[in-house]
């Protein structure tokens, strides 16, 4: 336990150490609600069609802001490592009292923590300025999914992060992942219009699996079951990717 | 108590890198290092002594042999093996975007000291290595040797049993490698065991108690200083004074092949292989009319070092 909270320590500072960073990390979310989803909201004034249902597109989309943020803010802390490696006290780490699991659950502990942050200030405001109907007693869920989530596509892309030694060739790397993670998912648009082919693609990606829980827990809209077997995937594909983010460390050197 | 702190057997590393030919940084290498001596690691440069470090370390795993740290396999039990060591790598190693007080602030706390107790340590070392003036400033601001100054002190925040220093003093100016050494004999006083690698041999002569000489991988010579040295006992140290020096003289001189040779304003120093060819260097010299006196002693670490590394593999086994 103190090896974490020694690891939470460091990025608290690393994170203070620059107050811009902060501020669009904890304001982030909601921006593109405001920005991206009224436009989006005018353009499509009928609402979207959901499960059988009319809702506006900002309350379809609130879910695929939260999941778009647990998804940056893992990429932000995976970038990390390609600093912390040009300092060389990466390696000084990896000689302290903690085990590899440690090293990365501290880092993702405090982040999820930024996560949760901004998450509450998106629902908030999103549910104050745009009027988005949220299902408050589901609350507590949201926040599990956002650590959940946060937690997941860390550790899925530290093993990237890992492996792949070049900073330029992870950015390459990112910006694949996040073209066809991001629209090839339930993120943007419903799943059920879009062609067979992309509807097989998008159901077998984790991103979906995440967004549609966040989507039943924020506004209620979804098949429970599905959505039951979607958070089982996704938790399979949390504990596979940290088991291989922590091997991923020991090949580093 | 088991009196050994590091058991070192038979260390064989190949790195295999995609595309290349194999490299075997270390071909059977075996030590031990008793409880609280300082111990180092000698050799030229790509002889090994990092890779050597790296898996006692337990950043690098091993290709075969076994390591133990105080009784802690490094390959089975890295964790109680960190728990019990601390490193300064050889490559620097800092948060460049946090102040200096900050880095020793999170050393202290991975280290698992608490709020109180890592300040009042952080502010000994502060004082210890004069990095006072620099407590607020980033470490990206800071010179190469400030850096490394911080990357140093920070080990002496925390008691660990088993140091491991990969050059420590490199890019230091002459005060505060002075400071490290000290620091480091004092640590060495209180009972820790202390396993550094350096080029300076005078720093090497000064500080162990035992060393390693390693080249390509093996160990080309190991005991104490002093049994290092005897290797050489065969070797004499000549020092001849002249008024002036002549070049004829000079090159002369160089005939007898010696395994190091040095010229001053008005002096020339050789380590001779043969101590027959002490009389012939003698009368050498005798023939400059400059010529003022000589002195005849044992060889250094160095001379050993220098004959031991460039001798062809065959012959250094
Ligand atoms: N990651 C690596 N991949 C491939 N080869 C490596 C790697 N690290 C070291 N080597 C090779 O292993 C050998 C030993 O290197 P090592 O760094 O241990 O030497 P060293 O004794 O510490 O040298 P120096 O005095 O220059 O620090 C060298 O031939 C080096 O090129
Ligand atoms: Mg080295």
């Amino acid at each position: 336990m103190k090896a974490i909270l020694a690891v939470m320590y460091r990025e608290y500072k690393i994170r203070i150490s620059s107050l811009t960073w902060l501020f669009y990390d904890l304001l982030m979310p909601f921006a593109y609600l405001l920005i991206f989803g009224i436009g989006f909201d005018r353009a499509f004034s009928t609402g979207i069609m959901l499960s059988g249902e009319f809702v506006t597109y900002n309350d379809f989309f609130l879910a695929g802001v939260l999941s778009m943020a647990c998804f940056g803010i893992a990429i932000n802390t995976s970038y990390g490592f390609f600093v912390d490696r040009d300092n060389g006290i990466f390696y000084e780490f990896l000689t302290y009292p903690m085990t590899r699991g440690q090293f990365l659950l501290g880092k993702i502990t405090f982040n999820c923590a930024t996560s949760l942050v901004q998450t509450l200030i998106a629902v908030l405001l999103g549910a104050w300025v745009l009027e988005i109907g949220i299902r408050w007693e589901l609350l507590l869920f949201v926040l599990a999914a956002v650590v959940l989530g946060t937690s997941g596509w860390f550790f899925f892309l530290t093993i990237f992060a890992l492996r792949i030694r070049r900073n330029d060739m992870f950015n390459t790397f990112i910006n694949v992942a996040y073209f066809v993670l991001l629209f090839v998912s339930s993120l943007f648009y419903p799943i059920e219009p879009l062609p067979g082919w992309m509807q097989t693609v998008a159901y077998a990606n984790p991103l979906t699996w995440h967004t549609d829980a966040l989507r039943y827990f924020t506004i209620g809209l979804g098949d429970l079951s599905t959505i039951a077997l979607e958070l089982v995937g996704f938790v399979l594909f949390l504990l596979a990717s940290f088991w291989l983010a922590v091997r991923s460390i020991q090949r580093l050197i | 108590m088991n009196p050994i702190a590091i058991d070192v057997k038979n260390l064989v590393k190949v790195y295999h890198k995609r595309g290349q030919p194999p490299v075997r940084a270390l071909d059977g290498i075996s030590f031990a290092v008793p409880r609280g001596q300082i111990f180092g690691l000698l050799g030229p440069n790509g002889a090994g002594k990092t890779t050597t470090l790296k898996i006692l370390t337990t950043l690098l795993p091993a290709t075969s042999g076994s390591a133990h740290i105080l009784g802690f396999d490094v390959e089975r039990q890295p964790f109680e093996v960190r728990k019990n060591i601390c490193v300064v790598l050889q490559e620097n190693a800092a948060d460049l975007y946090l102040s200096l007080r900050d880095n020793l602030r999170t050393y202290g706390r991975f280290h698992g000291l608490d709020a109180r107790e890592t300040e009042t340590r952080a502010n000994h070392v502060t004082e210890l290595f004069d990095l006072g003036e620099y407590r607020n400033q980033r470490l990206i601001d800071l010179s190469g040797g400030l850096k490394r100054r911080l990357q140093v002190a920070k080990v002496f925040m925390v008691d660990k049993q088993v140091v491991f220093l990969d050059e420590a003093t490199t890019g230091m100016d002459a005060i505060n490698k002075r400071t490290t050494i000290q620091a480091i004999k004092q640590e060495a006083r209180k009972g820790r065991t202390i396993v550094l690698t350096t080029h300076i041999l005078a720093e090497a002569e000064e500080l162990c108690d035992s060393l390693v000489i390693v080249d390509r991988g093996r160990i080309a010579a190991s005991g104490s200083v002093e049994d290092v040295k005897l290797i050489g006992f065969k070797f004499v140290h000549v020092t001849m004074m002249f008024r002036r020096l002549n070049p004829r003289t000079i090159a002369a001189l160089r005939q007898f092949t010696p395994v190091s040779m040095e010229t001053r304003n008005t002096s020339i120093e050789m380590t001779l292989k043969k101590e027959s060819d002490v009389l012939k260097v003698l009368r050498a010299a005798k023939r400059d009319k400059n010529f003022v006196n000589f002195e005849v002693g044992g060889a250094t670490l160095e001379d050993v070092f220098v004959e031991l590394v460039r001798m062809p593999r065959e012959e250094s086994r």
